[in-house]
């Protein structure tokens, strides 16, 4: 045996040195220090998934930190306001014509013109998998002079306008794109400049100097991922970020009520029941089911009464629908329900999954009400991505779904066709009524407006007069803002967080 | 000799490229559809026509079958292209990359941290050796530390010291005051893990007959102790190795927790979105670093032992003689706690709302209730026979795989160097990868990372058995071969293995717990001890007993597996006079000491 003693400092000291030297592998740029620089500091809940590639759910991002902008904007009762286009026309039946805006420049100094928007456009219609606002639209863009785009449809499609508003829609200039895929760092319109992307743990923005409409009163954007929920409501309260995105349920209570705000989603909880086999075939034990179920107990536990129960399919982010339920065609279309039928040890499968974490508990205490009233409830919850297919192809006899109801457009028809139509591609229920089927055709030709809208009443009411689906709940975003910023945003659409007016006070 | 390095040369060198190949074939192996996986991750909510489908189908090349994808793979890597991602279409090299620089960074810091608590935990061993005081066990508390879930570490460390003294920045990986608390939380088990192991090789090193010769030769305390330490890290320098792999890809569910870019989120995003390239690209990584991290501790461990012996010089570091009464007591005491909570817990619905939501502990609801208002202790009760069956099913599967294996001798060489350089998490992610989450998919992944270490020992209890005077007179007796084995060779070589795999058992839960939290395991609404901790992890501030319920059972758990297992020996230590140098039980004691549950850390 040797006699020198082994050294444990040198197995302290190395890592350590090894360590400094690997300690340019922080994340650079975004300081988490609250400086008083003015620059708002975000925390977002799920990170990029493709690299912010904007022909992905990435493209909400963008649009919530006013960085990539689309030919229009929404305003909050859905109706289509200009944005980069000043103007539009609508030719024939199938044609419009879009005035380009003048005067804007990209962020990397290049004019918008028509080619610009007509080269996105198409990148959009082309890629594989289409974006879900284009799903089963055919459009086709081509140039009609310097400042103006015609882009025809293949059918007549009254709300044109509307999904070109879709954030997955936006522009950028040439340079963004490569075979492969779409950089929109310093290639965008808006307010804001995306300077950097940091993988999956945050992004910067600057204010952009040459924007065309109001500048950015706030001089930049550092933006974190934070996928945990404890982590996100202590990013709020340790002031570590100004706004905070989604803070979950369970954490709230611990958090000063005035830095919360809850945010009616477009997002209704919805109990699908398979109307093509097993027990709930039956009318009338759908509208057992239906009378089993106590949803303020639901809202009240899982959710701690941050939600809005639901009375129909479409809820309060949607400002129209429930001054339609009082009128005389909806309650008759509701009063074809089934009468309750009496049950006892039917049994049935309970599906749900656990990617939402509030749905594992929604679905125990469904369970609950349902066994009390005499069914008899498997349940069968995995990850989502498991279980879709299985749940599509009509393989459970109830299934729990928290479902957007006007995620792109702002209008709710797509959803009920493609969760409620016969043809539909989302078809849980497996519904295939002629009722419905004609209610939701008839809202899908009406042009946009109070008609629009009541024909969507009706076919909601169509919908719940079969008994196909039970919604339970409406869900609310809680969002946080620390007490000195103003002017942040609260979209229920997820499409607007940071504008050019948002700004942190004492500047 | 030669014959036996050849065979295992060949062996290591065929399941190389049998994993090569297994990677590049990823894709075709996966069970599930992944272009419905990949659309899924670009528009959630979106329709999945098949017309979708297929056109995404095409774009990736999923028709082409298991071997051109892999060859195609390979020269591509071999090019240095590592392919694009299928989900974001942007080049895999980069983002890798990055999540490797930030992952080795951390666990650059938590080996900094695990060392720490190494030195803490060694230091009564160490006095006691420098003042020539009787060795004694480790105890319970250097196990409980080794029981602690990761995850649930970092979450209490987030909220109390990032939260309530906001002394840390809570979250983030901007600069080094970030990288404290998740070096921390992923330290400290580790750490109780190495000190545990250090400290009762130093123990089991200190009453080596060497010792007594230098005492006599007049040799310092000083002197002693570097000697002692040195031979001491020399039988556990492995268990660093591989608990810097298991680290380096492992450490998701605290990255997560912590908001880091690293490696760990990185595979598990993959293996989620069934982005299979980047899948692919990260587990070539990790093979990569499991192989430079085995061939250092080997280096590291010539220099420690002064060069190349040859196998067989140098006496096997003897286990640490456990002071009996203590074992038994812990035993006793963890055993009767957990049948307590069986006892009182079995009879209770684990399903049933019956409370308020998070009902504070009381006397009608000892644990008190989940967020869905059920009672946490009939949840915990019936998670142990849900967490703990599997893992006694892992065990004596891997018991079996380890004696059938050890039977090919060299030629298992290769699979088992690979298999015990996984980290269960990255088995686990690989494996819901490709079959979907389920109890079966965690089971099967956690397996994998068990059999290597009983394979080891079976083999050695083997040859042992066989060379044994009587065994050899038996046959000359005229008795059959079927007959030696069954009645004398397997009889002599099971009962320690089952001890072994006794030894095991916790590692197995806490990994099959880990998995569970992460959603790759048991699914809701079961209840699995995993599951009840990632139920439980959002309300740790305010109702902290739903987590205290099943980590309690986890550390009950590890406390009553390793006292027992120390529990085999005789108080009074009198065995080196029963048995001559290298028999069964002295080879056992060397597997025992270098080869613990390296899961507990691993795992989490």
């Amino acid at each position: 045996m040797p006699r020198r003693r082994p050294k444990p400092l040198a197995f302290l000291l190395l890592p350590l040195a090894a360590t400094l030297a690997l300690s340019g592998c922080f994340a650079s740029g975004t300081s988490a220090e609250q400086g008083t620089d003015g620059r708002i500091s975000v925390a977002h809940m799920q990170p990029p998934r493709s690299a912010m590639n904007p022909l992905s759910d990435d493209a909400f991002k963008l649009a919530r930190w006013s960085t990539a902008e689309t030919l229009v904007s929404l305003d909050a009762a859905g109706d289509a306001l200009p944005a980069l286009a000043t103007q539009w026309t609508q030719e024939d039946e199938l044609s419009w014509i879009f005035s380009i805006r003048e005067e804007v420049t990209f962020h990397n100094g290049q004019r918008l013109t028509a080619a610009s928007v007509v080269n996105s456009l198409q990148r959009a219609i082309a890629s594989t998998p289409a974006p879900r606002i284009l799903d089963g639209v055919e459009l086709s863009v081509r140039s009609a002079g310097e400042n103006s785009v015609r882009i025809t449809t293949a059918s007549p499609d009254p709300l044109l306008p509307q999904r070109l508003s879709s954030p997955q829609l936006a522009i950028f200039d040439d340079a963004a794109y490569s075979p492969e895929t779409v950089n929109p760092v310093g290639t965008g319109t808006g307010p804001f400049k995306l300077v950097a992307v940091d993988g999956v743990s945050g992004a910067t923005l600057d204010r952009y100097d040459g924007y065309w409409g109001e500048p950015a009163q706030a001089p930049g954007i550092d933006v974190q991922f934070v996928p945990d929920g404890t982590a996100r409501a202590a990013a709020l309260r340790t002031g570590t970020a100004d706004v905070v995105e989604a803070i979950p349920a369970g954490q709230a209570a611990s958090i000063d009520p005035q830095l919360l705000t809850d945010v009616p989603m477009p997002r209704t909880n919805t109990l699908y029941l398979n109307t093509g086999s097993g027990p709930f075939a039956d009318p009338a034990v759908r509208a057992a089911a239906r009378a089993a179920i106590d949803r303020a107990a639901i809202v009240e536990s899982v959710y701690e009464g941050r939600a809005d129960i639901a009375e129909g399919l479409l809820g309060p982010a949607l400002s129209y629908a429930a001054p339609y339920r009082g009128q005389k065609a909806y309650a008759a279309a509701l009063a074809q329900r089934a009468q309750p039928a009496k049950i006892d040890g039917v049994q049935i499968t309970l599906g749900t999954f656990t990617d939402r974490a509030e749905l594992p508990e929604v679905a125990v205490r469904l369970e609950q009400q349902l066994e009390a009233a005499g069914f008899d409830v498997q349940q069968d919850v995995r990850e989502y991505q498991y279980i879709e297919a299985d749940a599509l192809e009509g393989k459970f006899d109830a299934f729990i779904l928290s479902r957007a109801t006007v995620l792109d457009s702002g209008d709710p028809v797509a959803y009920l066709a493609s969760d409620f139509g016969c043809e539909g591609g989302f078809a849980i229920s497996q519904l295939c009524d002629k009722g419905v089927d004609q209610a939701i055709a008839d809202a899908a030709k009406t042009p946009a407006g109070t008609d629009r809208q009541q024909a969507i009443m009706l076919a909601e009411a169509r919908v719940l007069g079969t008994d196909a689906a039970i919604p339970l709940l409406h869900e609310r975003v809680i969002q946080g803002e620390s007490p000195r910023l103003k002017n942040a945003q609260r979209d229920p659409r997820e499409r607007q967080l940071i504008t050019a007016g948002t700004h942190l006070d004492g500047e | 000799m030669r014959r036996t390095n050849l065979l295992g040369l060949a062996s290591r060198v065929v399941s190389g490229v049998g994993l090569l190949l297994v990677a590049g074939a990823l894709p075709w192996l996966s069970r599930h559809d992944p272009a419905a996986a990949i659309l899924r991750a670009r528009y959630a909510e979106l329709e999945p026509t098949e017309q979708a489908l297929s056109a995404i189908r095409e774009q990736l090349g999923l028709d082409q079958g298991p071997i051109a994808m892999s060859l195609q793979w390979w020269s591509a890597v071999l090019r240095g292209d590592l392919g694009n991602s299928w989900v974001s279409g942007t080049e895999i090299g980069p983002g890798l990359w990055q999540a490797v620089g930030v992952s080795a960074t951390l666990t650059m810091f938590a080996v900094v941290v695990a060392l720490l608590m190494a030195f803490a935990l060694i230091t009564p061993a160490v006095l006691r050796v420098l003042r020539d005081e009787p060795q004694r066990g480790s105890g319970p508390v250097g196990v409980a530390f080794t029981a602690l879930p990761e995850f649930l570490l970092a979450s209490v460390f987030l909220v109390v010291i990032g939260v309530q003294l906001q002394w840390l920045p809570p979250y983030g990986w901007t600069g080094i005051d970030t990288a404290i608390l998740p070096a921390l939380a992923l330290g400290i088990p580790a750490g109780g893990l190495l000190g545990r192991l250090l400290a009762d090789a130093i123990s089991g090193v200190a009453e080596e007959r060497w010792v007594v010769i230098w005492r006599l030769a007049g040799a310092g305390h000083r002197v002693i102790l570097g000697g002692v330490i040195r031979r001491a890290s020399a039988a556990v320098i492995d268990q660093l190795g591989l608990v810097f792999i298991g680290l380096l890809g492992g450490a998701v569910a605290v990255e997560q927790v912590f908001a880091i870019p690293g490696l760990g989120r990185y595979l598990l995003g993959a293996a989620n979105s069934q982005d299979i390239p980047a899948l692919q690209a990260g587990v070539l990584f990790m093979a990569c670093a499991a192989l430079c991290a085995g061939l250092l501790t080997n280096v590291l461990r010539r220099i420690l032992r002064g060069g190349a012996l040859p196998p067989g010089s140098l006496p096997p570091a003897p286990e640490p003689r456990n002071d009996g009464r203590i074992a038994r007591w812990t035993a006793a005491v963890a055993l009767a706690l957990l049948l307590l909570i069986l006892v009182f817990g079995l009879p209770r619905d684990p399903y049933l709302i019956s409370h308020d939501r998070l009902a504070p502990p009381g006397l009608s609801l000892p644990f008190g209730a989940d967020s869905s208002g059920r009672d946490l202790l009939a949840r915990v009760a019936h998670g142990t026979i849900s967490t703990l069956t599997p893992a006694f099913v892992i065990v004596l599967c891997a018991i079996l795989a380890g004696l059938l294996l050890a039977v090919f001798g060299e030629a298992a060489r290769g699979p088992a160097e690979i298999a015990n350089a996984t980290p269960p998490i990255l088995a686990g992610v690989i494996i819901a990868a490709l079959l979907g989450p389920s109890v079966g998919a965690v089971t099967l992944a956690v397996l994998w990372v068990t059999w290597p270490p009983l394979a080891a020992h079976a083999a050695s209890l083997l040859e042992e058995a066989k060379a044994m005077p009587h065994i050899g007179w038996l046959a000359l007796a005229g008795m059959s071969r079927t007959e030696i084995w069954a009645r004398h060779v397997i009889p002599a070589v099971l009962p320690p293995l089952l001890r072994h795999g006794m030894l095991r058992l916790p590692g197995v839960a806490l990994a099959l717990a880990a998995l569970g939290f992460l959603g790759l395991g048991a699914q809701p609404p079961q209840p699995e001890w995993g599951l009840l901790l990632a139920e439980g992890i959002d309300y740790v501030e305010r109702a902290p007993w739903t987590t205290m319920a099943p980590a309690i059972a986890l550390i009950l758990t590890s406390v009553f597996a390793v006292a027992l297992a120390g529990l085999r020996r005789q108080p009074g230590g009198s065995r080196h006079g029963r048995f001559p140098r290298g028999t069964v039980e002295e080879k056992e004691s060397r597997e025992f000491a270098e080869e613990p549950k390296r899961m507990a850390v691993t795992g989490s």
